[in-house]
Formats: structure tokens, C-alpha cells, sequence
């Protein structure tokens, strides 16, 4: 019934990215900054595509990962290497800790309302971090001297970069069966009722708030783990202001919709736009890439309302090939 | 069937209805009646949970269901077509069709649902492939009814059914009403078309003001002119 076949297409440009950044030496870091980008999107579309909403505090659950894996390795730093798992666990711990007191309220709220009350989440944590001096306040946790001193320089650095990197890799593999799974399962045809007409679900029997919710936390700990991974284990320290930074909320969100939300390929393709033109316009022409991309995500967004990945499926609806791209 | 007692609901801090008493008996059609803004269309969300009830209380079967979220009121046996039909416009008669059997109750009589469904609109079998979106006003009307009987209900709450019809086409889905009833259904209808209403219901009320007036059978309604001038208009 799963139409994995729909899977080959975003595997196969996964493996191409990581392929390229193998065997060029030059650019195993672009690839992995657009991997990034392509991760955030994967998570946030399981929540965005697939219901509707729109989170504008979606870094939150990011930060709640970065958080989840800096306390393990900051306050755990004697666990040895098994700080790591335990800052997984607790970054998937934080994530659905926000993402129960989040969903259990603003979920209730529609459209515009549920956008803002979320923004109002985001901010709102990141200042009761700073204000209260929790986990360092606005210091942030600071990694790499006690990584240092614990597993040594070679390990440590190990681990923010081969470490870190897989984690990234693995996870965003993992993101892409789950939306497979969830567009393909009773979970994604409830999920699609709700995003057309949430008052049609109700009279056909489905539970809407089981279903959002659902949707919610998958995406939630998808993008937990990605700030566990790609923050935290990579950068080697948690500073507030960076993770609870609504600027990666907007691009997910620009990402998701760029490629076509509610599809898998979707923010696939979204992502490595972004994420490449991002990487390249700032090389090019250094501090004025926001200039240029601005016009540039704006007319991408005029041309392809239904993001690059929904007009291609338009144009080859009675192809073949339509299978393989969900 | 269905016993609605002095129940109360409202949006926000508005208060609209002020106790409402009405009973549905096993197929029949029931009626509510009443002008713009008396309450009609809060008594089925309030009922269905849509809204949900300040007080009062809300049986079916003699069981209280009036805090039972609208889902697992589908799985009992109650639904509701919504005013304004609420259709998926984008996809097919059929899938939209399929979408109404969701909960696995439903599921298993779906070949059964489907085959009532076109026996009853024969115009929605022609259409299958089409979407709802593109079909006229009466055939989504149609398709909104057609798919709450998939989900296999005994009770279906409609909303206005005929709101925005042609004169024939609300002929016409008035007629299809009376054979949910044949079939074996209930059904309470909200209406602000008298005549037609009444034509085709064993019982009606009349809500004023968020509170019911006037409570009986039909033939009681259309004998007593006093009600008809007071509250109907007619």
C-alpha cells in the first residue's frame, strides 16, 4: 500500500549531495549547509504541508533539541560517550514537553491566530531562558573545552564534525519514510480532510485535534533531533539568541512552500534551492544576498504557487513517471 | 431518539440559546424553524459539539452525549451535513464519497453506503469522476448528504440544506429528505423554508429568540394561524 516508490527520487538526491561532497573536497560543507535546509523543511512540512498551519515558532522546537543535547553535554559531560544518546533522548523529552503545552492550546486556534500565538511561544521561552538564568541564560552552554577535556581533541572534534554530520544525514532520511508513511496511511487522508475543510472531518467522524497533534509532534522531534545534531553536536555550544532565531522559522516555511507544500519531494527540492542559491549568493556578492534573493523567492513564489514540486506533478499528470513523485 | 434539554450555548461571551427543550423520535423527520439569528443553526452545532454546550443536556438513546466530541458522535450514529455543504472541492465525487467512509465502522458498509448513496442520486454516479467543485449547486448539495450517509448514520442533523438552491432543486432535495426517511433514517432539518419544510416533517418547532416556542406536530403548526403569523411570517 506504501508507495515507497515515490521515496527513489528524494534518495537518490540525498545520495548525489552526499556523493559530490565526498569526493570534492571543497564542498563538503555547502552540501551539508544545504542538507540543513533540506532537513528543515522535510520537518516542518510533516506538520505545515500535511495540516495547513503555519508555525511561525517552529526554531522552538529546534532550540528545545540544541538545548536537549547541550544540557547532556554540559551538565552530563561524566556520562562519557553515552552524553550523547542522553541528549538525544532529551532533546526528543524538551521537544514534546513544548510541543504537549503548545498543541494542547494554540492547536485550537485557526489560520492567522495560531501563527501569532506561536510566534508569542517562541519569544516567550527564549526570554524565560535569558531572564531566569536557566541552562546559562543568555551565556548559552559553552561545549568545547569540557568536550575537549573528556574525550580528548581528536574525538571531540569527531564528533562535531563526522558525528554530527551522519546524525543530520540519518535523520533526514528517517524524516522522509515517516511523510511517506503519513501521506500514504489513514493518518495522511484524515490530515488531508483537515487541511481542505476542518469542519468536513468533523462530520465524517475524524478527530481533528488527535490528528493535528499527531502531525505536530512528528514534526516537532524531527526538527528537535536536526537541532540536536546540526547545532549542538556540530557547533559545540547553545547560545539563546541563535536558536530561538525566528529568521530559520521564516525560511523553513519559505522552503516548504517553495517546493510545494504537503508534498515529499517538496521540500527537498525547496531546500537544495535555498539552500544552494543561499550558500552561493553570499559568496558572490557577500552581504547583499538578501538584496537579491528577496525578488528572487518572490517571483519563484508567483510562478509556482503550488511550489516547484506541485507544478511539475500538474504538468505531468497523465505521465507515467507521476508515480515516483509524491 | 435524540432529547435536547434546556440546553444553552453561545459564542464567546454571546449567549444564544437560553434553554432549549426539543425530542426527536426514531425516523422521523423533525423540524426547527424560526427567523434569521434565533438560534437554529447553534442548536445542531451545539447538539453535533461543534460548539459545545454551556448547560443543559443532550441524550441519544438515553445516553448523555452532550460533552462527546464530534467524532465519537459519528461513530454513534450522528451526523451532520453542514451549511454551506463544506465539500472537498478539489477532488473527485467519488473520492469525496470514499472520504465520508473514514472511521472503519463506516468501512465496512461501504459498499452497501455507496450503492444507497447512487441508488438515491443516480446524477452523482454519472459524475463520479468530476469534481465536486465543477458539479451545480443541487449535485453538491447531493454529494454533502450523500457523503454523511457514508459514514452509515441513523441520525443526520442538516443545516439548511436548501440555502442558495433553485426553486426546483430545493424541490428536489426536499424529496430526496423524505426518502432518507423511507430508507429508515432520522433526520432534524433546520430550515428557514416553511412550506417545504412542513410538507415533508412529522414534527416541528419554532425557536425564538433562543428559546423553542412552540413544539408539536406538523399538522398542529399549520392549524393554528396564531403561530404561523407570530413566528413564521406566513
Amino acid at each position: 500500500m506504501f508507495k515507497f516508490k515515490s521515496l527513489i527520487i528524494p534518495f537518490a538526491i540525498y545520495i548525489i549531495l552526499i556523493a559530490i561532497g565526498l569526493s570534492q573536497p571543497g564542498l563538503w560543507q555547502p552540501i551539508m549547509y544545504i542538507m540543513f535546509y533540506i532537513g528543515i523543511g522535510v520537518a516542518l512540512n510533516n506538520f505545515m504541508g500535511l495540516t495547513g498551519y503555519v508555525d511561525f515558532g517552529y526554531v522552538a522546537f529546534l532550540a528545545m533539541g540544541a538545548y536537549g543535547m547541550g544540557v547532556a553535554l554540559g551538565y552530563f559531560t561524566y556520562l562519557g560517550i553515552w552524553a550523547i544518546p542522553l541528549g538525544f533522548v532529551l532533546a526528543l523529552i524538551f521537544a514534546a514537553l513544548l510541543c504537549t503545552a503548545v498543541g494542547g492550546v494554540a492547536l485550537r486556534l485557526r489560520g492567522a491566530y495560531f501563527a501569532i500565538a506561536t510566534i508569542g511561544v517562541n519569544e516567550g521561552l527564549r526570554y524565560l531562558i535569558e531572564g531566569a538564568k536557566i541552562w546559562g541564560g543568555s551565556e548559552g552552554i559553552i561545549l568545547s573545552g569540557k568536550l575537549r577535556k573528556t574525550f580528548g581533541p581528536e574525538f571531540a572534534n569527531y564528533l562535531s564534525t563526522f558525528v554530527a554530520d551522519a546524525a543530520l544525514i540519518i535523520i533526514i532520511f528517517i524524516a522522509s519514510v515517516i511523510t511517506v508513511y503519513m501521506i500514504n496511511s489513514r493518518v495522511g487522508y484524515a490530515l488531508l480532510a483537515v487541511r481542505e475543510d476542518e469542519d468536513a472531518a468533523k462530520v465524517m467522524g475524524i478527530n481533528v485535534t488527535k490528528y493535528k497533534l499527531i502531525a505536530f509532534f512528528t514534526s516537532a522531534t524531527i526538527g528537535a533531533m536536526i537541532g540536536a545534531s546540526a547545532w549542538t553536536l556540530k557547533l559545540t555550544y547553545v547560545f539563546p539568541e541563535d536558536v530561538f532565531f525566528i529568521h530559520y522559522t521564516v525560511e523553513a516555511i519559505v522552503i516548504v512552500m517553495l517546493g510545494g507544500a504537503g508534498t515529499l519531494l517538496g521540500p527537498v527540492v525547496g531546500g537544495l534551492i535555498y539552500g544552494a542559491l543561499k550558500y552561493y549568493l553570499s559568496v558572490i556578492l557577500p552581504g547583499f544576498q538578501l538584496l537579491v534573493f528577496a525578488p528572487l523567492l518572490l517571483v519563484i513564489v508567483v510562478a509556482f504557487p503550488e511550489g516547484v514540486v506541485g507544478f511539475v506533478k500538474k504538468k505531468l499528470q497523465e505521465r507515467g513517471i507521476i508515480e515516483y513523485i509524491t | 431518539m435524540l432529547k435536547v434539554s434546556k440546553l444553552e450555548s453561545g459564542y464567546g461571551e454571546m449567549q444564544v440559546l437560553w434553554g432549549v427543550d426539543l425530542e426527536v423520535k426514531e425516523k422521523s423527520i423533525t423540524t426547527v424553524l424560526g427567523p434569521n439569528g434565533a438560534g437554529k443553526s447553534t442548536t445542531l452545532k451545539a447538539i453535533f459539539g461543534i460548539i459545545s454546550p454551556w448547560n443543559g443536556m443532550v441524550e441519544y438513546f438515553g445516553e448523555d452525549v452532550t460533552k462527546t466530541p464530534p467524532h465519537k458522535k459519528v461513530e454513534m450514529g450522528i451526523t451532520m451535513v453542514p451549511e454551506g455543504r463544506h465539500l472537498f472541492p478539489n477532488m473527485t465525487v467519488e473520492d469525496n464519497l470514499l472520504m465520508g467512509a473514514y472511521l472503519s465502522r463506516a468501512e465496512e458498509k461501504f459498499e452497501d453506503s455507496l450503492e444507497l448513496v447512487y441508488t438515491l442520486f443516480p446524477r452523482l454516479k454519472e459524475r463520479e469522476e468530476q469534481k465536486a467543485g465543477t458539479l451545480s449547486g443541487g449535485e453538491q448539495q447531493m454529494l454533502a448528504i450523500g457523503r454523511a450517509l457514508m459514514t452509515s448514520p441513523n441520525l443526520i442533523l442538516m443545516d439548511e440544506p436548501s440555502q442558495g438552491l433553485a426553486p426546483k432543486l430545493v424541490k428536489e432535495v426536499f424529496e430526496t429528505i423524505y426518502k432518507l426517511k423511507e430508507e429508515g433514517l432520522t433526520i432534524l432539518l433546520v430550515e428557514q423554508n416553511v412550506f417545504s419544510s412542513l410538507d415533508i416533517s412529522d414534527y416541528a418547532y419554532v425557536l425564538h429568540e433562543g428559546k423553542i416556542a412552540f413544539g408539536g406536530s406538523v399538522d398542529e403548526i399549520k392549524e393554528s394561524e396564531d403561530i404561523k403569523k407570530a413566528y413564521l411570517g406566513v
